[in-house]
């Protein structure tokens, strides 16, 4: 064992979240339509977009971005950056899990878009860590 | 920043290395400019003091900084103690310009395996977590990481090699520098370049080699090496240090695969039942192309576990294709597994995409091998596809996983992931030790099935198998939990892009 009194890999808050987060974002370009870009989150089930204007990331578009434009009656054909959110927060690759949990509370949202030397280079989705303990039930069921 | 790196230095009797090499190296560093020396170990044929007092005696002639680790064989003879009596510190970190080097002691004492133990793990990945706005970082250690071509049989590997890739991958390392194999090879895995040297002056060479060096030099965009050899031959390859993060262009889907493995399918308790039916209903909802199993259909090679297993498996209304493990083919399960799934060695093409298997399983054996006379044959059935998009799946993995003792289980993976590398095939699924990992070596994607319904896994994220879907522009991988369908992305790489 380690100084923090686990093996790698589990879950620790302590940790840096560059240890979990996948340093892969899925996006859509300005000026495509909201269509596209919900066509996009069901092929890869994921619940949230990184919008780029020129390759550089302007806005996030998350699920409840997209209920929110539906609920408005806003068209298919809208573009992503009339629905995104701008102002994104962001958390340093560097940062605990703990707190980035804690922003994560203290500022209502489940995404927070990762940064390495102020690139964005990574998502942290609350489910990320959840699926993490998730395990614990599973052995649990397995049990029964 | 320059870096000469060299490896294997061997000071002993003249049996056991050259000297007039070794004064010509210290000649050709002193002429490089560079701006540090790496010795990444095997300083000492035996580990013993007249060795280390001579060792000492050529080394101090190097007139720039250096960073020295010891091999396998500086801790013969209990020589360890003398590594730092007459070297230096075994283990730490240096700061020189713009870069970090972590270098780790990967040796103990009278054993040629290689082993990062917890405390020194922990002291490379506080130290990656320290020095992480650091422009350039390496780690530095003897045993090598992935495993090395034209070496002989794979062995001698870092006992937790799987966590130490997983902690080089995650901490984004530039480069990681070893030795041990006294064979030079370089791969780009992920944005990590892995340079093994040669040995400098060992007299052991491999593969009918000389001994050589690495003369490494790195900008703020490239990364260049070249690997020197004594007879005057040089081999230079440049990688670019340019990452993408955000994958928007994807163009349309041309082929969804399935990687499942150790299913274990059996009437026993290591059978999960629940997490196999969910999994089934869920890969079924995906409509596949394909699906691949990675070996461990069943618990045992028994007529009770392949009665059930044909009967699952028959429930999956999608074309699969099959490679075994040693457990499949054990007992009757030779026979079985030919009466109830077929050839050993299958494939799959539409035109457009070839997956090749390559059995790599023995029975009675946790070990695999493939041999240089299958391993030929596969690489002409994929030479013979050359408008194909190139799949091969075997059991047996040929990068380590994370969370499990890394043994060399397929003895030959180090000729096998070259050859496959240099043959420009786009994807290779395997299928052990019950842990997903993805990453892309060269231009290669190589991914690794967890488990699907055994209770022998690894991952905190449950057992899961694999999606891969591939488009025009980009393959993407996902893993899958087998209980509750969540995805997982494991990793995204543009298309075509080998190098």
């Amino acid at each position: 064992m380690n100084a923090d009194g686990c093996y790698p890999g589990f879950s620790e808050l302590n940790r840096p979240i560059r240890e979990v987060v996948t340093k892969r974002l899925i996006g859509v370009t300005a000026g495509s339509s909201l269509q596209e870009g919900v066509a996009k989150m069901v092929e890869f089930t994921i619940s949230s977009l990184v919008v780029t204007d020129d390759g550089e990331p302007v806005g996030l578009i998350t699920d409840a971005d997209v209920k929110r434009a539906v609920a408005d009656g806003l068209p298919p054909d809208t573009p992503v950056d009339k629905v995104m959110t701008t102002g994104l927060i962001t958390v340093d690759i560097s940062t605990t899990i703990r707190e980035a949990l804690e922003t994560m509370s203290r500022q209502k949202i489940k995404h927070m878009l990762v940064t390495e030397q102020d690139t964005i280079i990574g998502i942290l989705t609350l489910r990320d860590l959840e699926d993490m303990q998730r395990q614990r039930l599973e052995t649990y069921i397995s049990r029964e | 920043m320059r870096i000469f790196h060299l490896s294997d230095t061997h000071v002993g009797s003249a049996s056991d290395f050259n000297k007039g090499t070794l004064y010509r190296l210290l000649e050709a560093i002193a002429e490089s400019e560079c701006d540090v020396v790496i010795h990444t170990g095997d300083v000492t044929q035996s580990g013993r003091r007249t060795e280390y007092k001579r060792a000492r005696q050529m080394l101090s002639k190097i007139d720039a900084p250096v960073v020295i680790l010891p091999g396998n064989h500086d801790a013969r003879s209990g020589g360890l103690h003398l590594f730092e009596e007459y070297i230096g510190d075994t283990s730490g970190v240096r700061e020189i310009g713009d870069a970090v080097i972590i270098y780790v002691n990967s040796a103990f004492a009278d054993s040629d395996q290689g082993r990062v133990g917890m405390v020194k793990y922990d002291m490379m990945r506080q130290a990656l977590n320290e020095y992480s706005d650091r422009p350039v970082k390496i780690i530095a250690l003897h045993h090598h990481v992935v495993p090395i071509p034209r070496a002989g049989r794979e062995r001698n590997v870092l006992y937790n090699a799987g966590d130490i890739l997983d902690l080089i991958l995650s901490g984004d390392v530039d480069l990681v520098l070893s030795g041990h194999r006294h064979y030079p090879n370089i791969y780009r895995i992920e944005n990590t370049v892995f340079i093994n040297a040669g040995a400098a002056s060992a007299t052991k060479t491999r593969y009918g080699d000389v001994n050589s060096y690495n003369v490494i030099d790195i900008d703020g965009e490239r990364q260049h090496v070249a690997t020197r050899r004594v007879d005057g031959a040089v081999q230079e390859q440049s990688f670019s240090r340019r990452r993408r993060h955000i994958f928007s262009s994807f163009g349309r889907r041309v082929f969804r695969a399935v990687q499942v493995s150790n299913s274990y399918i059996s009437d026993g308790r290591a059978f999960l039942p629940q997490h196999f039916h969910n999994a089934v209903d869920a890969i079924a909802g995906l409509q596949p192309d394909l699906m691949v199993h990675c070996g461990g259909i069943v618990r045992e090679g028994i007529p009770q576990d392949y009665d059930v297993a044909a009967r699952e498996l028959a429930k999956l209304n999608v074309p699969v294709i099959y490679t075994p493990a040693g457990r499949d083919i054990n007992y009757l399960g030779y026979h079985l597994y030919a009466t109830y799934f077929g050839q050993f060695d299958q494939a799959f093409s539409d035109g457009n995409i070839l997956f090749q298997g390559i059995s790599s399983a023995q029975y009675d054996s946790h070990e695999g091998i493939v041999g240089p006379t299958e391993r030929r044959a596969v690489l002409d059935q994929l030479a013979a596809a050359p408008e194909h998009m190139k799949a091969v799946f075997l059991h047996h993995n040929v990068l380590p996983i994370p969370h499990s003792r890394e043994k060399g289980l397929l003895e030959d993976s180090g000729d096998l992931l070259r050859d496959l590398v240099d043959a420009d095939v786009d994807l290779v699924l395997t299928g052990t030790s019950s842990h997903p990992f993805a990453a892309r070596v060269g231009g290669t994607v190589v991914v690794n099935a967890n488990s699907l319904s055994s209770v022998y896994q690894r991952s905190l994220y449950g057992n899961s198998f694999n999606l891969i879907d591939i488009y025009e522009g980009a393959i993407a991988v996902f893993e899958i939990n087998s209980l509750w369908g969540r995805r997982r992305l494991l990793g995204i790489w543009e298309r075509n892009h080998h190098g």
